[in-house]
């Protein structure tokens, strides 16, 4: 069996697992934040429970509309608020020390290789690059975790993608992972799981492989997931005292394909055009194109390794006059660690604007909202039509390196450039 | 269980952005279930005029019972259950495609609504054919065509009987515990 069947089978109480067999398993985390939070809790309270099922198992992180921006939202967290009380819920987020929850799920040791999570978002698949299950859920699914405390799901084969060599900077795992996509394309794993394996993600630090597992959604995957390596197993000792088992995909796994890359098949930064993540294309080809925003941060791409690249290309120098330049760490902590660095003087002194941690313009939520044909390039990792407001505006996505580059230039442009000059 | 309805004709890749904005994500107050209701049809595929894979006239001339039938990967994106309960608050009753994403698939089917699919089943259908869904046989019939077709779904058993219950939350409601 495969890594995530090994986990399927085990939380279902079985020995062996297939792929889309359908199985019933234990659900060790779930995790509701601000955006659909109240809506999970009065599909709970139509349930007729009283209480949850372990309050120990669920996460609260509000994140996408924080600090509030109006009566709506902050309605919505006084009754995700009351609720955490109410039902003795530990683990909650509030504005000032979490951040993004997918992040915050990572970085505090939440998620445990072998486990099982699933978020009422569809970027939590994320966490699977601790060697969890992630997957995400709607609502009404969510209530009925909440009171049983268990989900059924449709075993996904796995479809292996295999990088070997070593991504040479400024190219980075979310060069990666647009041209992965462009592969796969937005419906190539639905209903399967991407198992990413090979020297190249081996030679990733965890963050940049979280990268890889959070855009594992748009492929239509069911998940994203990665072996607990070494360095897995390093960063969640510094985090959490919980012990954890380390499975592995058998060693005569079936998979339903492998997909082989190398490193050096990426010859230029990439950047998905618009509408879709899978319209990748190589810098060059963009080279030019006239910003209005450029934004760094998101699940994606807000931890303190974008920061620093983002910082490199920056310091010293000024953005573009035109162009609105964000910056927000995906975290409290990855803002406190960009603080201490003195990247945060970095940005602001280049002309950015620093937010606090929160989704912010990665999509129609709350600060940086596009008006009428605006242009932004993104760290995010989507680019549907509308997603960041006007319908007409455009997303291009792409590394933080490539972002920032391009902050400076009001245009979308190489950082290679920056690069050789620094 | 039979559900007749008039197609709808969706193309591919219809996201979740598309269905339901996120500037409408935290409006409604979803513990008043008419107002709520009435919210989420109203707020649902806003940008419409601006799509190629959506019909310009759907929004304004969908009725109750309508089902769309889709190309391939029917709901990419998000979570946000909204971009489920648009449809089904407009009158859609099912939606069938080529292929459908995760979650919007089980969003769907959590509603009490059907979500099916069926690689190459768009290509048998046009805006205003008449359809009809046997759900415990597996079939569907284009009436204007006369052609039939089986699925074979991968649901848990008990999904037929959400359906019938109206829902995952009334259904879990009538469980004894
Ligand atoms: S940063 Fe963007 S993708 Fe990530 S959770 Fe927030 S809205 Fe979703």
């Amino acid at each position: 069996m495969t890594l995530v069947e090994k986990i399927l089978a085990k939380k279902a109480g079985k020995k062996v697992v297939r792929p889309d067999e359908l199985v019933e398993v234990s659900v060790d985390l779930a995790m509701i934040h601000d955006a659909l939070g109240a809506h999970t809790i009065a599909k709970f309270r139509e349930l007729g429970v009283e209480k949850v099922w372990d309050p120990a198992r669920i996460i609260v992180v509000l994140d996408h509309y924080v600090p509030n921006k109006d009566i709506d939202t902050a309605k919505k967290c006084l009754n995700i608020k009351k609720f955490v009380i109410e039902q003795g819920i530990e683990n909650y987020y509030e504005v000032g020390k979490g951040g993004i929850a997918h992040q915050v799920l990572v970085e505090k040791g939440h998620v445990l290789p072998g486990t099982t999570l699933v978020g009422v978002d569809s970027h939590t698949t994320t966490s699977g690059v601790v060697g969890a299950f992630a997957t995400g859920i709607g609502v009404d699914e969510m209530a009925v975790v909440f009171k049983t405390g268990r989900l059924w799901e449709r075993v996904p084969g796995t479809i292996r993608i295999n990088v070997e060599g070593k991504l040479v900077p400024p190219i980075a795992s979310k060069d990666l992972m647009l041209f992965i996509l462009k592969r796969l394309g937005v419906s190539g794993a639905l209903f399967k799981s991407l198992q990413y394996t090979g020297s190249a993600i081996n030679q990733m630090s965890v963050e940049s492989r979280m990268v890889l597992t959070n855009m594992a959604i748009e492929s239509g995957a069911t998940n994203g997931i990665i072996e607990a390596d070494q360095k897995i197993v390093d960063f969640l000792r510094a985090r959490t005292t919980h012990s954890f088992e380390l499975i592995q995909s058998d060693q005569d796994a079936e998979y339903a394909e492998t997909l082989e890359f190398h490193a050096d098949d990426i010859k230029e930064p990439m950047v998905a055009v618009p509408p879709k993540p899978s319209n990748a294309v190589g810098v060059t080809e963009v080279e030019g194109t006239r910003i209005d925003q450029a934004f760094i941060g998101a699940c994606t791409n807000g931890r303190m390794e974008d920061l620093r690249i983002a910082a490199r290309i920056l310091k010293g120098r000024k953005v573009d006059k035109f162009t609105k330049v964000i910056v927000i760490p995906a975290s409290q902590e990855v803002f406190k660690s960009a603080l201490a660095e003195g990247l945060m003087a970095t940005f602001v002194e280049a002309g950015a604007v620093v937010g606090p941690p929160t989704c912010g313009p990665c999509m129609e939520a709350h600060m940086g909202i596009l008006g009428p044909g605006e242009v932004c390039i993104s760290t995010a990792n989507r680019n549907f039509q509308g997603r960041v407001g006007d319908v007409t505006a455009k997303i291009y996505l792409a590394s933080p390196a490539t972002v920032a580059a391009s902050a400076l230039k009001g245009k979308i442009s190489d950082p290679r450039e920056f690069f050789r000059e620094t | 269980m039979e559900l007749k309805g008039r197609v709808w004709k969706f193309g591919k890749d219809v996201d979740t952005d598309e269905l339901f904005a996120g500037r409408f994500i935290m409006g409604g107050d979803e513990t008043s279930t008419s107002q709520y209701q009435e919210f989420i049809a109203r707020s649902g595929l806003s940008d419409v005029g601006h799509r190629e894979n959506v019909p310009r006239d759907f929004v304004t001339r969908v009725e109750k019972g309508d089902i769309i039938v889709a190309e391939e990967n029917f709901g990419i994106g998000s979570s946000r259950q909204q971009a489920a309960e648009t449809l089904k608050f407009k009158g859609v009753q099912a939606v069938v495609a080529d292929s459908i994403h995760r979650i919007f698939f089980r969003n769907f089917w959590n509603l009490g609504c059907p979500a099916i699919d069926l690689p190459g089943i768009s290509a048998e259908f046009e805006t205003g054919h008449g359809i009809v869904i046997n759900l415990r046989q597996g079939t569907i019939k284009n009436l204007n065509t006369g052609k039939e077709f089986e699925f074979h779904l991968i649901i848990p058993s008990w999904f037929v009987d959400m359906v019938e219950a109206g829902g995952l939350i009334p259904y879990h409601k009538s469980l004894k515990s």
